[in-house]
């Protein structure tokens, strides 16, 4: 029995100590930009190898709010963000209401179709958008950037809302019916409340998915002051260039948010991933 | 003006001619549905109005325009232009056929409507039903317009540019114009020009080793760890579970670039280091040479991807239902049994679908390849076709549209990555709960 326990208790330093390797390697490279964005150098080929070996300074927040227009890129992502999850999440919703509660003629072909346009990434018809948005005026603004970005949602969401839709029993808005209440009544009031998690679920992903994307932005918005943060950092560490320091503060700014919100929410995304997974 | 109708749905046929002989039309002469009728005679009405137009864009889908090298570069014919309006009025068309199509059958139904009431629909109770019946349409509206001209359309312009020659120098509106040449392109990317179909075969290799390689290495690097978390159970597992989970969290432009940075050549914070601890003599170059950089690509998106995997793992191991192990126990399963008998099958098997949703995304993962290595570096035939040694397609594809302004061929690589991705996405849709049970 002694023997069990201390082969136990082996087995978990082992392990203990396998895990903090992994976990250094994955933190390393974190660490090592939170130093940089502190560290007085410039480029990455000044930045000690040690982290927080070369002093503490504030300069490069300073610089990115001040020199250039980080601050501008800032508040262009959060308009972008905010409205695309707010439009995805009304156009998507009254799809799927209607794809879940209606029966009408090319219903069937029009799922299908959805299905099959997501598979496309949306970028292959990158040369049709530009001349879309030309044609309409909308090149270089935010709201030909977030149309581009509504419409390549809602397929896919389009097709999950339904789903999640369809298992909500029908009784409710029967009963509704016979109140006297119209379709659209229905729709606000009953079917949204009972769909809140997968609308959460539209509202985040369709809100963090802007942040990070490149290619649209590139294509899109030409002006200094129109361009998003992802835009905004890469130009900072191109192949002319290299201020590793000030994009590693302009980095910590946006990550900060996006970590905090993971950790807050990974116990409840451990669960709702798994039953995602195990239904269908 | 109204005729009578037979009531035992003899006139189901006279309905149904005078219906297709023009919208509405049966409507207004024998249903006495006059405002029906009449919106959808406006509809046709609009229509023969615009056909002169609409038939003159059609012809300048067929002919691309012709060069005009006399006129100022304005005036010109712009091929672009009228591919795109081209495509734009034939998906008009289409929808106009579907209005049509719709109008007869609901003249039909109207008809059958009559000969069971044997009475005709009172206008109040037949604009009710409209409203009632429009509900759909203006739910499906905007998505359906938006997904129209913003994903439709230019797929559909993307196919078509497949078989024209829209590329630089000589074929770039609206200085000249662009005409159709059938299967030239896929010809020349599939073994016509060497270099070019060189070029292909290689990045479409790569671009499958990658997916296969970064899928598999996330999949099971995710699996073991969340394995490991969920067997040992020490006390600090839950901070270890949101370390592994933060390089997830961070956004993919931030941890690549970072990487870029980190693992460069010359002058990065991983070869001087190295050189400091005395472990290397010279710089090892991550992302300069070709086979290296690949394999570095794979490691830096395991280190980012297995987090959401392990996440994945623990959720499906947490929703395995106690008994089950229970059960194992009392039957004097071991630890090890438990788990190779029954948790791994079980994760194994839920997570089949996501294994294939990975790797569809993992070969349309533009974010992991254009910020850790550009697609650098280069090999032979970069020169000509611009693609690097750990270009995969769709930055292939980035590279061919912004640098090298080659649409042709970035087209045929989009219809290419197509066919190989439906299949893919045509099995999950037949496992969905809904397709099974027919409702569909």
């Amino acid at each position: 029995m002694i023997s069990h326990r201390s082969a136990e208790t082996c087995n978990k330093i082992v392990i203990t100590i396998f895990f903090v390797i992994i976990s250094l390697f994955v933190i390393y490279p974190l660490v090592y930009v939170v130093s940089a964005a502190f560290s007085p150098g410039n480029g990455i080929a000044s930045v000690n190898i040690v982290p927080f070996a070369d002093g503490f300074t504030v300069k490069h927040f300073t610089y990115i709010f001040t020199g250039t227009e980080y601050g501008q890129w800032f508040v262009n992502t959060l308009i972008v963000a905010l409205s695309t999850s707010v439009s995805t999440i009304v156009i998507a919703s009254l799809g799927s209401y209607v794809f879940s509660r209606f029966r009408f003629t090319f219903k069937k072909s029009m799922l299908m179709s959805l299905l099959v346009l997501q598979i496309f990434p949306s970028f292959v018809g990158m040369v049709a958008i530009y001349v879309i948005l030309l044609r309409i005026g909308g090149l270089d603004t935010l709201w030909g950037l977030v149309l581009v970005y509504v419409a390549g949602n809602i397929p896919y969401n389009t097709w999950l809302v339904k789903n999640y839709m369809d298992t909500v029993s029908k009784n409710l808005d029967e009963a509704a019916r016979i109140d006297g209440a119209g379709h659209f009544r229905i729709y606000a009031t009953i079917i949204l409340p009972v769909a809140r998690p997968i609308i959460a679920f539209l509202g985040i992903t369709s809100f963090t998915a802007p942040w990070m994307d490149y290619i649209f932005p590139k294509m899109v918005l030409r002006s200094v002051d129109k361009q998003t943060l992802a835009l905004g950092l890469f130009s900072f560490v191109t192949d002319k260039k290299n201020e590793f320091t000030n994009f590693a503060a302009g980095s910590l700014i946006v990550a900060i948010p996006f970590i905090a919100f993971f950790i807050l929410t990974q116990k409840s995304m451990i669960t709702s991933f798994g039953g995602a997974a195990v239904k269908e | 003006m109204a005729f009578a109708l037979p009531i035992d749905g003899t006139a189901n046929k006279k309905i149904k001619v005078t219906a297709s002989l023009f919208m509405g039309l049966a409507h207004i002469l024998f249903l006495r549905d006059r405002l029906k009728g009449a919106l959808f005679a406006l509809t046709e009405l609009a229509f023969l109005l615009l056909s002169p137009s609409i038939i003159r864009k059609i012809v300048q889908l067929v002919t691309l325009g012709s060069p005009q090298p006399d006129l100022p570069i304005k005036m010109r014919d712009n091929s672009i232009f009228m591919l795109i309006d081209g495509i734009l009025i034939l998906a008009v068309l289409a929808i106009f056929a579907i209005v049509y199509a719709l109008s007869v059958k609901s003249a039909e139904g109207t008809y059958r409507e009559y000969c069971r009431k044997k009475d005709y629909p009172s206008q109040s109770n037949s604009l009710n039903t409209l409203f009632g019946k429009a509900f759909p349409i203006f739910g499906l509206a905007p998505s359906f317009i938006l997904i129209l001209v913003f994903v439709a359309v230019p797929l559909l312009f993307s196919i078509c540019v497949a078989f024209t020659n829209y590329s630089a120098p000589a074929n770039i509106p609206p200085n000249n114009t662009v005409d159709w040449v059938g299967l030239d392109n896929f010809k020349a990317l599939l073994g016509g020009e060497a270099s070019w179909s060189g070029g292909f075969a290689r990045v479409a290799t790569w671009t499958l080793t990658w997916a296969v390689a970064a899928t598999i290495t996330c999949y099971f690097g995710g699996l073991f760890v969340a394995v490991l978390l969920k067997e040992t159970n020490l006390r600090i597992s839950p901070l270890f579970r949101i370390i592994f989970l933060l390089p997830y969290a961070v956004p993919s432009v931030v941890s690549m670039l970072v990487w870029r940075n980190l693992l460069n050549g010359t002058f990065g914070t991983v070869n001087r280091t190295l050189m400091t601890l005395g472990l290397i003599h010279n710089p090892i170059p991550w992302l300069g040479n070709p086979v290296l950089a690949q394999i570095t690509c794979v490691l830096v998106n395991l280190w980012a991807g297995f987090g959401y995997f392990m996440l994945l793992s623990l959720g499906t191991m947490t929703a395995v239902s106690q008994d089950i192990f229970e059960a194992a126990r009392i039957d004097g399963a071991s630890k090890f049994q438990v788990l190779r008998r029954i948790t791994l099958p079980l994760v194994l098997y839920q997570t089949t679908p996501l294994i294939i949703m990975s790797f569809t995304h993992n070969i349309n993962n533009f974010g992991a390849i254009f910020f850790l290595t550009g697609g650098n570096p280069t090999v032979p035939d970069s020169t000509t076709t611009s693609a690097g040694g750990t270009d995969i397609l769709v930055t292939w594809i980035y590279k061919l549209t912004i640098t090298l302004l080659k649409y042709n061929y970035a087209s045929v690589i989009a219809v290419m990555i197509f066919l190989v991705l439906a299949p893919f996405a045509i099995f999950n849709f037949r496992r969905t709960k809904a397709y099974k049970e027919g409702e569909l």
